[in-house]
């Protein structure tokens, strides 16, 4: 039985029409969403491919898409004859400390912007602030020479082609001390009162207070910077020249001049640098996306 | 055991004073009660005294000692806050035992003094809990706990019942007075409810703009408040003010107002010749108490009368508004009493019950 | 009169027992006692971010009066590096590229990803799904994106250039042409940054009060209407802002470049960063480079100052 609307509109069939446009728009959108996710996730699945290939089966035509075989060779090669396991020591030393360090300056100088007065507060922290985005690209001479000439000052400790000159000029994060800041100031002002009452010294505020309940924020920050720095290049591409300090990033762009037709060996070791990032997301991925849209949403 | 006094204690946050030149004596084991609507600056004080915030001028002192200058933990006040700040990642337990083990006693002791607390707080069922799985009495409860473990000699409490629904709220205050009759700890409490400070301080101090208004017991200031603010925050409804003009007239004291004459008995409420005629050429306005009205149908020439604009039957009283030219005046009457919204009625009091307020606001009465 | 008048009797106990300089000095004794913690939380850092990051920027400055230092000694030029900045070829070629490759990334990438989030907001099946399908590409650190991209657009060997002569259609020239090149760099930072602004807009989208979208549903207004008339305005603050932080990114162009045309062809890819790199490391006219540093920093600090500068304000209201 059909609803007629006074003026003799079949309503049933205007429902059913509605339901049918709208279904037609959700299939639109969903077809539009895939086709993202066909861009966004192709060209790294295409990469397997090559890996497995021996490049001279590369320039097959017509292009194939699958290897017929699983050819190690690419992978043998870069484990054997380049210093790919090095630079990726190497890069896990770098990308942890860099998070490391900068996780426990940045709380601590968080938890002093949001909890602590001393005159020129204000002023310093819009100091900070004014150099918020300042890219190691902007600041690239004057850094270079610095950590040469620190090297002398802290007995090698910072210097080119060391470490140190690697790690620590990239520990300092303006924004990482803002977000610390910004979260410290959410949590309830009355929590650290009350532990001033409670006869508990700043240290102890921090540590036994402000500390455990910062757990996300220190998660998201660490994922945050760590991700930074796996990707970095320009940097490392500057201080280091050696393999013994140089990083993945650097050490494949070195591969790429060495071995311009060797392209299943970079193809593999693209693969192998990425699949572990990805596995690692896909475990944590609610953290990732909140690390990614923190670093510029915090407000 | 500690008394508390503070000198002339200024506090100001960029070009706002919130506290101007406050001064008061709380007695040793005293019960007293900071109140007035937000922003009087009763909280800022209580926080001044615990040393959360610094003190711009004015001195506070601690059983005679000066503590401007004295770190909050050894000045041996413990604060309750409004909303508890419990630490949420603590169980009942380690936030009870912060405090002793901040200040670094044997386990035993603090075992022992985290157990008494539990105990007299009736807690021992909610030790092993987060605050997060407690109701906000038991919260509230926590707090109390918190408070008492460090044997502080003064209380700070801080609207600690504001965030409790009405019935737990009456409960809760009965167990802080026992609580205090208990322990007789100093304690200086903070409320804008004028209930909570009738029915718990032994004084009241009222505030107003960072200003003291008055410091009095309970009684004083709602019969013999200092000043109009008073009279009309303390009570509900407030206190009835009526503008006009005193004089003497053959030993009485006459005061003449919109249309209408009242001649009072000067002696009873405590006035002076004297004062009555420094106040002569004045607007002042004749406070009394909606209770103290006497309303009648039977309205004479030259009294006190006015017009019945709506009624608010509350169940237990009545409150008639009644219009008397500009103003309005209130008045509570028996709750079955017959009376037509739209009649004149007449309004008589008696002299003791009225209080008179000059230009400036102030009680004219100087002892109160 | 009032109450304090009226405690003249006691007055004695409201007397202050501290002089005005009593007291002010032991307050000004306390405040610094309270300094002490201070600088051993700010310390580490305000140390690292002095050395770091103030001291380079304060001598970058001076080094832009300057030539040579890097492997001979620094020489004082005055203002020649500045009066030459406009007069090199390369610099305003730089200068150019990342112009328009920083407009059109910015234009294409916002477009698409507020589209995107518009889409997943409105679809909420399956919005878990293509966030983190979306969130691939952040994955892959540019230099390895760049690979990525050099793959698929090489000129005999790219998969792209295989499929066209597949169908018989003319092969494309991505890297060695231009505007390809800029082009293909443009498209590989859109990939790259499109799951970023995706989750950044769909992070404002589900900040809009459900109320005033359930409002303009029950006035009649088509989804389209609703995303152009209510979210676009109430995003607009937020998008200034995005479009700041995008700015200051995209003007830092280096990865990709060296990857994948090193400038070329014809300096059709140089960018300012790209020039900065060359100059200071192929050892030519390194005084201009840091001048063209000084240049990139003002531009930084000054787009950063306004998008906070911004935000506060936006948050006062």
């Amino acid at each position: 039985m059909s609803l007629k609307h006074p003026i003799g509109i079949d309503l049933e069939d205007l429902a059913r029409q509605d339901a049918l446009t709208r279904r037609a728009k959700s299939a639109l959108s969903y077809f539009v969403l895939g086709l993202f996710v066909l861009i966004s996730v192709g060209p790294i699945l295409y990469v397997i491919s090559p890996a497995f290939r021996e490049s001279k089966s590369l320039f097959s035509y017509p292009p194939q898409w699958l290897p017929n075989s699983f050819y190690l060779g690419n992978f043998k090669f870069l484990l054997t004859e380049t210093n790919y396991i090095r630079w990726g020591i190497n890069t896990l030393i770098f990308a942890t400390s860099v998070t490391l360090i900068s996780l426990v300056i940045d709380t601590l100088a968080g938890y002093a912007f949001a909890r602590m007065n001393f005159p020129g507060k204000k002023l310093l922290f819009g100091c900070i602030l004014a150099t918020l985005m300042v890219p190691i690209a902007a600041l690239l001479a004057p850094t270079y020479l610095l950590v040469r000439n620190l090297d002398r000052w802290t007995f090698g400790l910072i210097g080119l082609d060391t470490f140190g000159g690697l790690i620590i000029p990239m520990t300092v994060s303006p924004l990482g001390v803002f977000m610390m800041r910004q979260f410290i100031e959410t949590l309830p002002k009355g929590l650290y009162e009350a532990a001033r009452i409670d006869g508990a010294s700043e240290w102890r505020i921090f540590t036994k207070i402000v500390l455990p309940l910062m757990k996300p924020a220190v998660v998201v920050l660490g994922i945050f910077v760590f991700m930074q720095q796996w990707a970095n290049f320009l940097w490392p591409l500057v201080i280091t020249t050696k393999d013994e300090t140089r990083v993945l990033t650097v050490g494949i762009a070195t591969l790429q001049g060495q071995f311009v037709t060797n392209w299943g060996v970079i193809a593999a070791a693209t693969l192998m640098t990425i699949a572990p990032i990805i596995m690692v997301f896909l475990f944590f991925q609610r953290w990732f996306v909140q690390a990614s849209v923190a670093g510029a949403l915090k407000q | 055991m500690a008394e508390v006094i503070i000198r002339k204690l200024t506090k100001t946050f960029g070009d706002n004073t919130v506290v101007k030149s406050v001064s008061l004596k709380v007695e040793d084991g005293e019960f007293l009660v900071l109140l007035g609507p937000s922003g009087c600056g009763k909280s800022t004080i209580l926080r001044l005294i615990a040393g959360l915030e610094d003190v711009t001028s004015g001195e506070i002192l601690i059983n005679g000692e000066i503590v401007n200058f004295v770190n909050p933990v050894d000045r041996n006040a413990a604060f309750v806050f409004q909303n508890y700040a419990l630490y949420p990642h603590m169980t009942v337990r380690k936030n009870i035992a912060f405090p002793l083990e901040t200040a670094k006693l044997p386990k035993e002791e603090v075992l022992k003094t985290v157990n008494e607390a539990g105990r007299i707080l009736e807690l021992e069922q909610l030790m092993d809990r987060l605050p997060s799985q407690l109701s906000g009495g038991q919260r509230q409860r926590v707090a109390l706990a918190r408070a008492i473990v460090r044997k502080p000699v003064v209380f700070l409490m801080d609207e600690p019942l504001s965030n409790l629904d009405a019935q737990l709220r009456q409960q809760t205050r009965i167990e802080l007075m026992e609580l205090h009759q208990r322990l007789g700890i100093t304690t200086i409490y903070v409320t804008h409810d004028q209930i909570e400070a009738m029915t718990m301080g032994k004084r009241i101090v009222i505030l107003k703009d960072g200003e003291l208004q008055q410091i009095d017991t309970p009684t004083r200031t709602y019969e013999k408040p200092a000043n109009t603010f008073v009279a009309r925050f303390m009570g509900a409804p407030p206190m009835n003010l009526i503008k006009g003009e005193i004089s003497l007239v053959s030993g009485q004291l006459e005061f003449k107002g919109d249309g209408f004459t009242s001649s009072l008995d000067y002696l009873k409420m405590g006035l002076t010749p004297e004062l009555i005629l420094s106040h002569k050429n004045e607007t002042v306005s004749l406070g009394v108490r909606p209770e103290h009205i006497e309303i009648s149908s039977d309205v004479l020439a030259g009294e006190l009368s006015g017009v019945v604009k709506f009624l608010e039957p509350t169940g237990a009283d009545l409150f008639v508004n009644v219009a008397i030219g500009e103003e309005t005046a209130v008045v509570r009457c028996q709750p079955k009493a017959k009376i037509q919204i739209g009649t004149k009625v007449s309004l008589k009091f008696s002299s003791e019950n009225v209080q008179l307020f000059g230009a400036d606001s102030w009680n004219i009465n100087t002892t109160c | 009169m009032s109450q304090i008048d009226q405690n003249k009797v006691l007055i004695d106990w409201q007397e202050l027992s501290l002089t005005d300089e009593e007291f002010r000095r032991a307050r000004s004794r306390y405040k610094l006692r309270g300094l002490i913690p201070v600088m051993g939380f700010l310390g580490p850092f305000l140390l690292l971010w002095s050395v770091f990051l103030a001291i380079p920027m304060l001598w970058s400055i001076w080094l832009s009066f300057n030539t040579g230092g890097l492997i001979d000694e620094a020489k004082f030029v005055g203002f020649d590096n500045w009066s030459r900045m406009l007069s090199n070829d390369e610099l305003v070629r730089s200068l150019k590229n990342t112009a328009i490759y920083v407009v059109i990334a910015i234009l294409t990438v916002f477009s698409l990803a507020l589209t995107i989030a518009g889409l997943l907001n409105s679809n909420k099946r399956g919005q878990n799904f293509f966030k983190v399908a979306l969130y691939f590409p952040l994955l892959v650190p540019p230099i390895m994106a760049g690979m990525i991209f050099f793959f698929l657009t090489h000129y005999d060997m790219g998969i792209i250039n295989l499929v066209l002569q597949a169908t018989n259609h003319e092969k494309l020239n991505f890297l060695g042409d231009n505007p390809n090149a800029l082009l293909t760099i443009v498209s590989l930072e859109v990939w790259r940054g499109l799951g970023f602004w995706v989750l950044f807009f769909l992070a404002g989208l589900q900040s809009i009060p459900s109320d005033l979208i359930d409002a303009a549903k029950i006035d009649g207004a088509g989804s389209v209407r609703r995303f152009r008339k209510i979210s676009l305005p109430t995003l607009r603050p937020l998008l200034l802002f995005a479009v700041i932080i995008a700015l200051i990114f995209n003007f830092q162009l280096f990865d990709s470049v060296q990857v994948l045309t090193k400038g070329g062809p014809v300096l059709g890819t140089t960018s300012v960063v790209w020039f900065i790199y060359k100059r200071l490391f192929a050892f030519q006219d390194i005084g201009l480079a840091y001048a063209t540093s000084v240049g990139l920093l003002i531009v930084v600090v000054v787009l950063t100052v306004a998008a906070y500068g911004f935000l506060g304000k936006r948050s006062e209201n």
